[in-house]
């Protein structure tokens, strides 16, 4: 099963890795951003190793994005964040594993200072007949 | 000699080369690259020269050597004396009789089959080294059956193999006490890939390997001979009379046909008579597990002129021994439904209650899909449109979720999905 790993995030300036910029990240003393670290690269050495790691983005600036809306006359593109939403969205894991408690599990270890992480299961194109 | 043909003979050789190599020399991995040094050889020279007579003997005989050689070299770098040791394994390597010999082949199999489901690994893992190296598929048509990229399968495969060394796995049967354990786990892996290619298959989307289809190749390759061979037999029974649907199953949209709806006409014959002969020969000898009580339920629905004329009867009887023998939600959830056309809908509402409970199955669509056919047999619509928008809520299935979807939009009064 496939689920995705949302990070969100409102680092200011903007930056990756996010926790070190967020107000609540420069809160933390370094000692335990060196600890995050350890363990963070702990996870990803597992999930890399177990074959459950599919792929991750780390995103720009939401500055930088363009939205496209759209119309019956066409499509409208406007520069800039999507105002809608308070928290950014910073970066993306897709994960692929056996259970949602797996899943939960991993997702766990994301929680970082100054961001929420969403885990939502992927949908696919498949199904059975019962 | 096409490219087809080719890919046909090496299909049906790699397991026995593979295994042959495997056993022989004892190092997996680095026969797997013969092998595959052995098949470039052959694409070359069989178009010119003719496919061999024993096109297996051959690649066994040429990986072999091409084995020997690295063997060699390697060793020869650290110390020369050794390599006219290996010069007798060479050698030995050409005897006929264990080149060519079928039950060495059909050893070599299964040999292969319970390395690569070896309990050391995670079950992603043992599904996708089994593909690779008993199924013959590249790494690619592996990650494409699974919509993972490449590189992702790739690892996978070879953490997998890595695992094996750690462990040790070695190339020699498990010790006769573990044996059970391991083909339960031989039985489970061949299953999951028949339940990824069955229901990732619907309608349009095709993929240039049927994960089905080498799903049964693959337990047809194990003998009658292993113990629990019944369950052997009653897993492919169960498959064929699986996929004996499939036809039926999807419309043209790749929309979901559920079982209660499908055109019977278009279930495949053949494999039903075939899956329900290996039944009758197993059942009568009375060593009754899973499997085999899943493909008797299949066979009665297959019998079954219609959803309505099905032996419901028969089938609550044989998902209560499901019950007692392997107990699970969803034997709780289809034994609901048969419950609920023998005794109406309320006795299969009232099963229902534990699971709507329990939190194991709290994002579970499928309980929520099943009380809202339940709940429309009994009359209660308005319930039913609830439960049948929660169970759409739930779903990861796209196809499922459009019929969830559609049912909770209206449309109360038509069959509904239910066990199988």
């Amino acid at each position: 099963m496939k689920y995705v790993i949302l990070i969100y995030s409102n680092p200011e300036p903007w930056g990756h890795p996010t926790a070190i910029y967020t107000k609540e990240g420069r809160d933390v003393p370094q000692e335990q951003h060196d600890e995050m670290d350890r363990e963070f690269e702990a996870l990803m050495n597992e999930l890399t190793a177990s074959g459950e790691f599919v792929t991750a983005e780390a995103l720009a600036d939401p500055a930088s994005a363009t939205l496209y809306g759209w119309s019956a006359e066409g499509h409208l593109a406007t520069d800039g964040p999507y105002a809608e939403s308070k928290e950014h969205l910073a970066g993306f894991f897709l994960i692929d594993c056996d259970s949602r408690e797996r899943a939960e599990e991993i997702a766990a270890k994301f929680a970082q200072p100054g961001g929420v992480i969403e885990l939502r299961p992927a949908m696919w194109p498949g199904g059975d007949d019962q | 000699m096409t490219e087809a043909d080719l890919e046909d003979v090496w299909r049906r050789s790699a397991p026995h080369v593979l295994g042959a190599l495997g056993r022989r020399y004892g190092d997996f991995d680095a026969a797997e690259d013969a092998v595959q040094e052995a098949l470039l050889a052959a694409s070359v020279q069989w178009p010119k020269e003719g496919t061999p007579d024993n096109p297996t003997a051959w690649l066994i005989t040429v990986a072999s050597r091409r084995l020997i050689d690295r063997h060699r070299s390697e060793r020869a770098r650290a110390d020369r004396e050794q390599a006219a040791a290996l010069r007798v394994a060479a050698d030995e390597a050409y005897s006929p009789a264990a080149d060519a010999g079928d039950e060495h082949a059909h050893d070599d199999t299964v040999l292969l089959l319970l390395l690569c489901c070896h309990p050391a690994l995670t079950r992603a893992s043992r599904v996708a080294l089994t593909l690779r190296a008993v199924g013959g598929l590249t790494t690619a048509q592996i990650a494409r059956a699974f919509l993972v990229p490449e590189t992702t399968m790739a690892q996978r495969i070879s953490r997998a193999k890595t695992r094996l060394r750690e462990v040790d796995a070695g190339s020699s049967l498990p010790a006769a006490e573990q044996l059970p354990d391991r083909l339960a786990s031989l039985q489970d892996a061949l299953y999951l890939i028949f339940n990824e290619g069955y229901t990732s298959s619907t309608g349009a989307t095709l993929y240039d390997v049927s994960l089905t289809q080498e799903a049964i190749r693959l337990t047809r390759q194990l003998p009658d001979c292993l113990p629990g061979s019944d369950e052997v037999a009653g897993l492919l029974a169960l498959m064929l009379l699986t996929d004996a649907r499939r036809g039926a199953r999807a419309n043209a949209d790749g929309s979901l046909v559920p079982l209660a709806d499908q055109d019977r006409a278009r279930w495949d014959r053949a494999a039903i008579a075939e899956g329900s002969q290996l039944l009758e020969t197993v059942l009568t000898r009375g060593h009754l597990g899973p499997y085999q009580l899943q493909a008797a339920i299949a066979a009665v629905h297959s019998e079954a002129e219609s959803w309505e004329e099905t032996d419901w009867m028969q089938i609550v009887v044989l998902y209560r021994m499901l019950d007692d023998t392997a107990p699970s939600p969803a034997v709780t959830l289809n034994l609901a439904v048969a419950v609920a056309m023998v005794h109406g809908p309320d006795a299969g509402l009232r099963m229902l209650d534990p699971l709507l409970d329990a939190t194991s199955m709290r994002r579970n669509h499928r309980v929520h899909a099943v009380r809202a056919h339940l709940l429309e047999m009994s009359g209660r619509h308005d319930e039913a449109t609830r439960a049948y928008a929660t169970a759409a809520q739930l779903t990861t299935s796209m196809p499922e979720q459009r019929y969830l979807n559609s049912k909770a939009g209206g449309g109360a009064g038509e069959p509904v999905a239910g066990a199988t």
